[in-house]
């Protein structure tokens, strides 16, 4: 069993036989009292969120059981998505669903962890950066590295960031797929 | 990782900015206490009886000491021994408080004043909060003075749907805190929280017209607790009731209990003057001031970057 002193970001632990993952963690003490930890969660299978206060030292359930594989995406088919073990072949599908926001930076081939539950694929995770190409953006303005200034640009993916005036639609854009912002261009 | 040396150089070079307005806070802090004729003092950091509170833990200092978690004991001691009005910004240290709102090292600044009570001490932090304002260092002030001041009772009564002054159930109390008074507080930009449940009174004296209230207040900046103030307690025979109290509690959480400071207990035995002080977070108040919501962000190295 697992008490507050374990809560931190992305902790999975198993909560009435459901994994849940916390996404975000507070600690809260009045300068002269009780200590808390308040928490939100997010169900790994049905996506529901849920905000849990629990006093320090209260136990918060098992670690949960989740196995990470790394397999590469392959292709999608209707809601469904389909991920190859790089080192088996093993194939097996996910709905569009559990992999929720990653659909803006998945791309084919592109390698990612697959979560099981008890041997059920419940999700993925994606790299914290990956690379991607444009599919649409105002011509460049050259020379301008420095104002700040942004204008959107459309991934492959279809996805939509802001991206310095300097990128033009030929680029390869590194992007960090916690925030959804752009990072840098890639060098050609 | 590509971007984590670029993230650290930025928190560092947001940090000069940071310890350049903490530094004309400071320096306002001391002109407003020294236009007030306060004698700024200095006291130990290393001592014997690190507080006497069943919730805070004291980090050890080896040889039967610990690092203060207030100057409180002795700042009293101070006003015993003739001085009437005395402030302090020292370093305070609390085990196992890290957070956005908490570091186990913080910057304290506490005051006492001799002839006062709590509401003394209140408006004193008004006219300091307004001094700051008053400062280019600090943005301007979105709200208007006087703040609002909120009993306990009346806070509770509202977003909690009883009142814990006249019937105390402390782990109630503070759950609902949690859930439901500091979320609301979150709401007010400024507001004095006063009138506390008796057994909460910590070192502060009753309420001679009623007993079940004690007169302390926190002031609270945007949900932050920023500062708590009592009207001094003087009476000898309540001290030692309380203290044991707090023994009491501490041993049935199985937490060590700190020896009480006979030297402290001695100099209420002799008589303190009716004086009233106050605590304040210096990091926290310029978090409020600033609107910056990590604690980390305001102090030169937090733990993350020692």
């Amino acid at each position: 069993m697992l008490d507050t002193t374990a809560i931190r970001k992305n902790l999975k632990i198993e909560i009435d036989g459901d994994p849940w993952i916390v996404v975000d963690f507070q600690f809260v003490k009045p300068g002269k009292g009780q200590a808390f930890t308040r928490t939100r969660l997010k169900n790994m299978i049905t996506g529901n969120v849920l905000d849990k206060t629990y006093k320090s030292g209260e136990k918060i359930g098992q670690a949960a059981n989740i196995d990470e594989r790394e397999m590469a995406f392959l292709y999608s088919q209707g809601t469904m998505y389909t991920f190859m073990d790089n080192e088996n072949y093993e194939q097996i599908e996910i709905t569009s669903e559990q992999v929720g926001d990653a659909t803006n930076f998945l791309v084919e081939n592109m390698n990612v962890e697959v979560l099981f539950f008890h041997d059920r694929p419940i999700g993925i995770e994606l790299p914290n950066f990956v690379e991607l190409d444009i599919a649409e953006t105002e011509p460049a303005v050259k020379g301008d590295t420095v104002s700040g200034a942004t204008k959107p640009a459309t991934l492959s993916t279809g996805y939509v960031l802001n991206v310095p005036l300097f990128i033009s639609s030929d680029d390869k854009l590194v992007v960090d797929t916690r925030t959804g912002e752009y990072v840098e261009r890639v060098k050609k | 990782m590509r971007q984590s040396s670029s993230a650290e150089d930025a928190c560092l070079c947001d940090a000069a900015g940071i310890l350049k307005i903490r530094h004309a806070i400071h320096k306002e802090i001391r002109s407003f206490f020294d236009r007030l004729d306060f004698v700024e003092v200095e006291t130990p950091i290393r001592v014997p009886c690190p507080c006497i509170d069943p919730y805070i833990d004291a980090l050890s200092a080896e040889q039967g000491y610990y690092l203060a978690t207030s100057p409180e004991l002795q700042m009293k001691r101070l006003l015993g021994s003739g001085l009437e009005k005395i402030y302090q910004i020292t370093h305070a240290f609390r085990a196992e408080e890290e957070g956005h709102m908490h570091s186990a090292e913080f910057t304290m600044l506490e005051w006492y004043r001799t002839g006062t009570d709590y509401l003394g001490i209140m408006e004193e932090t008004e006219a300091l909060l307004r001094a700051l304002y008053a400062t280019d260092a600090v943005p301007s002030v979105e709200w208007e003075f006087p703040l609002q001041r909120l009993s306990v009772s009346d806070l509770y009564t509202d977003h909690a749907g009883w009142d814990p002054c006249s019937n105390w159930d402390e782990d109630r109390y503070f759950r609902d805190w949690v859930d439901g008074i500091e979320p609301a507080l979150q709401n007010m930009p400024a507001v004095f929280v006063m009138d506390f449940p008796a057994p909460l009174a910590s070192l502060s004296r009753l309420k001679t017209d009623n007993p079940k209230v004690c007169e302390r207040f926190e002031l609270f900046m945007s949900g932050i607790e920023i500062g708590n103030a009592f009207s001094e307690l003087l009476d000898y025979d309540e001290h030692v009731k309380r203290f044991a109290t707090v023994h009491e509690k501490r041993r049935a959480m199985k937490k060590v209990c700190y020896p009480d400071d006979k030297k402290f207990l001695a100099a209420i035995a002799q008589g303190l003057p009716r004086c009233g002080g106050i605590a304040v977070g210096v990091d926290r108040l310029i978090m409020a001031l600033l609107h910056i919501d990590h604690i980390d962000n305001v102090q030169s190295f937090p733990l993350s970057r020692l």
